[in-house]
């Protein structure tokens, strides 16, 4: 053979078996998007190692969208939004490391990228007037401060920052970890868990406590303390709501552990909390295991009218970390609870999206599901009739968030 | 009179007052060519007889109990015209023969391309091997990892300068599906004071990369290739030092030495150093760390990246005795420090976390060939006694701009004085036994240990640490060959892997069967095919398992990776005339995976952890071209192209689809290559060009406002002045001297222009 055809034979067949691969590739051709004002979060559902994409929605209740060319990457996954403010904001959560934020604003139905900014990676986030209020929660005994930052969502900076020493507000020897924030007048109610380190366990599963912080100099003015309940709330779960009235109600998924299994005594139940005295309701308690047949209440989401959407789990179901799969309504007046027919059946499920919408007219939500099958839809629920239809699917992966900005 | 003729005469003499039965005598002697290099692996045969043997490593050989006569003896090796000598054999007595081999000028004229000249001979086997002749690269400062980035298929990301963590891939295959070895030795647990990206190329003489199948002598369980340093010198005594200085206040030294005494006792000594500020600039979005607002793309000085390590390798031993070729006890004591400037992404930012590591590693080597006719022994051991520790004091926040807030009590990132053991260890043995000319078997074993035991006193409380952390590894290898020389061979083999692993209260015990073919055909003698197919096994390793304690997390649920591999290769060399040759190397490989093992960012975006994906298929190619013009100009040009393409259909929890099904394989690069132009005149004058297309970060799919890593291109520069023969270099290089932005292993920044300074001292005797 000669040397130069020898030469061009190999480089074709090189270049052959190189090129042939691309035509093989039958990826999901790119959708068009849907501009909205409703903002739904995306994780495709490989594994990890995947951004988070933003996509945008003009109507809940019908129609497709999908993450296929289209949608804002967000580095990396363990995302958490929030609305505050006419602003979207992408916060990642970034353990040890400093966490970035990116805020949005929507023009034309689109998300317009404001600002990217630092915060520390927190544990617990609330919008507290023109302000988030975010928390870093410790979980090591031997470095028991918990630091807090006030970020303005005006300036989009951090305005102030300071801790609280976690340890000595439990006086037990556990360091307590908010399980959420949540405003009162001008207070923060922090209700916390009591855990020995960084396996979450405790040796004071039979109790509730909320800190109450003076919002202006995040000074503690005072720990209420129940033993009806387990803690309020639960990791990474607000267990708080104020009703249009005033009045406060917590709830308790009471998921607490010694380490390898549970170990409260008491019921997952809602209570209530008089602002005024700063204590525990005595004459209110609502025993959520007893009405919903032996559920636990996993989250929950304020519709208005005493009225809340409840995700629950079942007593086989049940994990500290679980969020429910079966969907109910609760009034927490009537101290009823109503389970919600036309979802799909648990086992189809995946997963339900626990950041999810409310317009906030005492009854509708909108609800992601993740179904086993692979495809995704928003379900919008009708607290009035206690009944979920199917609405919005979206394609690529699992929903993580349903927001909305005017 | 040489130092080294007045040597090999004692040797003689002392061999020869060694008496035989007097009815044979026997001749002994040594092959070398013109300009005085040993020629290993040289046959030599009595003709009309069966006995015959081939020359070391040192090129020695002898050849025994031959009855008194006159005798043909015929002279064979790769590369070199065969000869025949005449030899005269006496009753009790030991004659010499000193023989010198021309190297071949005409059939392989055409296939000696300058750049790769010593290293051809490998290239023949039937693996698909690319051997780079380091002692070429010995006047500039790369270490193993900087030249091993030069060959094609290749890509070695680092995350920032000097003693910064390296990833390197080879055919789509990275991290841990290549092994390291170092003359043969697995390199698995030598800890962080002795890495690829840490050793200077002086310390080796070669570097074999082996794509695709590895073979069996290599033993381990390397899954996409093996690269092997070959550092066995061949001079008995020389010294070589070097030093260098440049940009961002690098210091590197090395200083190679062996000294052999007459009897053969030697005794070897490598000794190195780098010192690096590493305060290179990079554009980063540097934060207010009071109020949070970035300000994009600033040109900011890395502040917290020194690095040095200072490393001793010492062996002594004796060489070229009956008993042995080869037995070197040695200890290898080294020690590195380490700041540690960002997380796996450079939005996190340190000012004080530090790694402080050492080397305590006693070392055992031994090689024997012909130990009895045809069998060649290898046995090598060593165990790391060296410890790490991972210091995380400082309660504050860091900024950019090298400024710091306090931030609670829980350190930079989680507060740690952690100090651990990896009570590492290495024993391997190999046997190859040849039957004939022709045939040979090879069985090889290799065990590893790990167990990490470490306190922390900060965190007594953490169970985590206190957990076992156990894995144990045994690979046992056989393999048959075939060689008709210089027309085709055929290797055929078999591996049997098994590892015991133990994290916390669980164990888990892996036990996996590996086999493949791998054969080489000459078309014409200087036209080569190659083609392999191996079923692969690659087990997960400890760093994988357990973590590295910074920024690789540990998975204990890391599953055994397994695939089919099919290499083909050929390569070709020609001369369009005498002056003018070329050199075309064409690869192409298809694999399949399960369990493919890879690394991504952990949910959190603050570490790598290593992950399977239940199926990726791999197809991809890469070519190679040099060129050389009579002995002063050398030019090549690599290409790799790799299509990585994930076939995990079902996600975990689901029965749908997935939406990444098909897509390619996010934050690898894929098409990538390089070119060199050197002329060397009495001064050496060298480019290196190296490209890397862009790619993204996530599924390719996914999203229409992507992050991706940029197209990148880099020119490097190097000048290289020789006086006395080689003993004096001088060295000047420009790296990055476009200044380009170089982006690597998610998006960490490398440094920008920089110009280094190296003296070099070589003396051989």
């Amino acid at each position: 053979m000669k040397p130069l055809q020898t030469m061009i034979a190999a480089f074709v067949a090189a270049a052959t078996l190189a090129s042939c691969s691309k035509s093989d590739s039958d990826v999901t051709p790119p959708t068009p998007d849907n501009p909205g004002n409703y903002i739904l979060t995306v994780t495709p559902a490989a594994s990890e190692a995947v951004a988070d994409y933003l996509l945008t929605a003009s109507n809940l209740d019908a129609g497709k969208i999908s993450t296929a060319g289209n949608g804002i990457e967000q580095d990396g996954t363990y995302r958490y939004y929030v609305t505050h403010n006419n602003k979207f904001f992408s916060m990642l959560y970034g353990q040890g490391n400093p966490g970035a934020v990116t805020a949005y604003d929507i023009q034309d139905g689109k998300l317009n990228k404001l600002t990217n900014f630092q915060t520390e990676t927190v544990q617990a986030f609330e919008p507290v007037n023109d302000d988030l209020l975010l928390f870093k929660i410790s979980r090591s005994l031997t470095s028991p401060l918990s630091n807090w930052y006030k970020v303005n969502t005006n300036s989009l900076l951090i305005t102030s920052e300071g801790s609280t020493n976690t340890l000595e507000l439990t006086g037990n020897g556990e360091l307590a970890h908010f399980s959420w924030l949540k405003q009162v007048g001008d207070k923060v109610y922090a209700p916390y868990f009591s855990i020995k380190g960084g396996n979450f366990a405790t040796d004071y599963p039979d109790s509730a406590w909320i800190a109450v912080f003076n919002y202006a100099d995040m000074s503690v003015e005072k720990v209420i303390k129940g033993d009806r309940t387990s803690f309020i709330g639960r990791y990474f779960r607000d267990g708080l709501a104020l009703t249009e009235n005033g009045d406060l109600y917590g709830f308790s998924a009471a998921v607490a552990t010694d380490g390898a299994a549970f170990n409260s005594t008491k019921p997952s139940a809602v209570v209530k909390i008089d602002t005024e005295r700063e204590e525990f309701d005595p004459s209110y308690f609502f025993n959520f295991e007893e009405a919903s047949g032996g559920m636990n209440i996993t989250e929950w989401l304020y519709l208005g009218n005493n009225t809340f959407m409840v995700l629950a789990s079942t007593k086989e179901e049940k994990g500290a970390y679980a969020t429910g799969k079966h969907v109910g309504i609760i009034n927490v007046v009537d101290k009823s609870f109503k389970s919600v027919s036309g979802m799909p059946d648990a086992a189809s499920i995946e997963s339900l999206t626990y950041n999810n919408y409310t317009p906030k007219d005492g009854e509708t939500a909108y609800l992601g599901v993740n179904l086993a099958d692979g495809t995704t839809w928003v379900y919008k629920i009708d607290a009035s009739t206690s009944t979920a239809t199917r609405g919005l699917q979206v394609e690529g992966g699992r929903l993580t968030a349903i927001q909305y900005l005017p | 009179m040489q130092f080294k003729q007045i040597l090999l005469y004692a040797v003689f003499s002392a061999y020869s007052l060694v008496t035989y039965a007097q009815n044979y005598g026997s001749v002994r002697g040594y092959v070398r060519t013109e300009s005085g290099e040993p020629i290993p692996s040289v046959s030599l045969k009595v003709q009309g007889g069966s006995i015959g043997t081939m020359s070391n490593s040192s090129g020695f050989f002898t050849l025994q109990k031959l009855s008194p006569g006159r005798y043909m003896l015929h002279i064979s090796g790769v590369g070199y015209p065969a000869l025949e000598k005449e030899i005269n054999i006496q009753a009790g007595k030991e004659s010499e023969l000193h023989i010198t081999m021309r190297e071949e000028s005409i059939a392989m004229e055409s296939a000696t391309v300058i750049g790769r000249t010593v290293v051809q001979d490998r290239n023949r086997q039937a693996y698909n091997v690319t051997a780079v002749d380091a002692k070429q690269l010995y006047n500039t400062t790369l270490d193993l990892a900087g030249a091993l980035d030069r060959v094609s298929g290749i890509r070695v990301r680092e995350s920032g300068g000097v003693g910064s963590n390296f990833n390197l891939s080879l055919n789509g295959f990275s991290g841990n599906h290549v092994r390291y070895f170092i003359d043969g030795i697995p390199m698995d647990n030598f800890g962080t004071s002795f890495q690829i990206n840490n050793i200077p190329i002086n310390i080796a003489e070669r570097i074999e990369v082996y794509k695709g199948v590895v073979p069996i002598w290599l033993g381990s369980d390397a899954l996409g290739g093996a690269i092997n340093i070959i550092t066995g010198s061949k001079q008995r005594n020389y010294i070589d030092a070097s030093y260098s200085y440049g940009s961002f206040n690098t210091h590197r030294s090395v200083i190679n030495a062996a000294l052999t005494s007459e009897k053969g006792l030697t005794f070897r000594l490598s000794a190195f150093q780098n010192y690096s500020d590493n305060d290179y600039k990079v554009k980063v979005d540097a934060a207010d760390i009071y109020t949070g607002a970035y300000s994009p793309n600033t040109w900011v000085r890395r502040f917290h990246d020194t690095y040095h390590n200072e490393t001793l390798i010492s062996q002594v031993g004796v060489v070229d005795k009956p008993y042995a070729d080869q037995l070197l006890l040695g200890i290898t004591l080294g020690q590195n420090y380490k700041e540690i400037q960002t997380g796996a992404r450079m939005v996190s930012v340190f000012g004080a976390w530090h790694r402080r590591g050492n080397i305590i590693m006693p070392t055992l080597k031994y090689k024997k060939t012909d130990l009895i006719k045809g069998l060649d022994v290898t046995l090598n051991a060593n165990y790391n006694l060296g410890s790490e520790r991972n210091i995380d004091t400082v309660n504050a926040r860091y900024g950019w701009y090298g400024d710091s807030k306090p931030n609670g009590s829980n350190g930079e990132r989680s507060r740690s004085l952690y100090k651990y053991k990896n009570n590492n260890g290495i024993a391997n043995a190999m046997f190859n036994y040849r039957i004939g000319k022709k045939q040979a078997i090879a069985l090889s074993n290799v065990f590893t240990t790990f167990n990490r035991e470490g306190t922390d006193p900060l965190n007594p409380e953490v169970q985590e640490n206190e957990e076992k952390k156990k894995s144990q590894k045994n690979v046992l290898g056989l393999a048959y060959n075939f060689d008709e020389e210089d027309q085709w061979s055929i290797s055929v083999f078999g591996k049997h892997l098994l590892q015991n692993n133990h994290s916390g209260s669980r164990a888990t015990t892996t036990n996996k069967l590996g086999y493949g073919v791998a054969g080489t055909y000459f078309l014409q003698p200087d036209l080569q095919l190659k083609a392999s197919y191996e079923r692969t096994n690659r087990l997960p390793e400890a760093q994988e398992i357990f973590g590295d304690v910074e920024n690789q997390e540990g998975n204990p649920d890391l599953r055994p990776e397994q695939s089919n591999n099919i290499n083909f290769g050929i390569s070709y060399s020609f001369a369009l005339n005498p002056n003018s040759k070329f050199m075309v190397n064409a690869n192409a490989i298809y694999r399949h995976s399960d369990n493919f093992i890879y690394n991504r960012l952990n949910n959190n975006q603050s570490k790598l952890i290593a992950d399977n994906r239940e199926g990726v298929r791999t197809i991809g190619g890469d070519g190679e071209i040099r060129y050389s013009y009579k002995d002063w100009l050398s030019a090549g040009a690599t290409i790799t192209y790799q299509y990585l393409q994930n076939l995990q259909q079902y996600e975990t929890g689901f029965t749908g689809v997935s939406p990444v099904y098909k897509d390619q394989m996010p934050n690898i690069p894929y098409l990538f290559g390089n070119s060199d132009v050197s002329v060397s005149l009495r001064l050496n004058l060298g480019y290196n060009l190296l490209y890397v297309h862009a790619f993204y970060l996530y599924w390719p799919s996914r999203g229409g406002d992507k992050l991706d890593i940029p197209q990148q291109l880099s020119h490097d520069l190097n000048l290289v002045y020789s006086i006395r023969n080689g003993r004096y270099n001088i060295g000047l290089e420009g790296r990055n001297i476009g200044n380009a932005l170089l982006y690597d292993n998610f998006s960490l920044q490398k440094p920008g222009r920089a110009f280094y300074l190296n003296l070099r001292y070589f003396f051989n005797k």
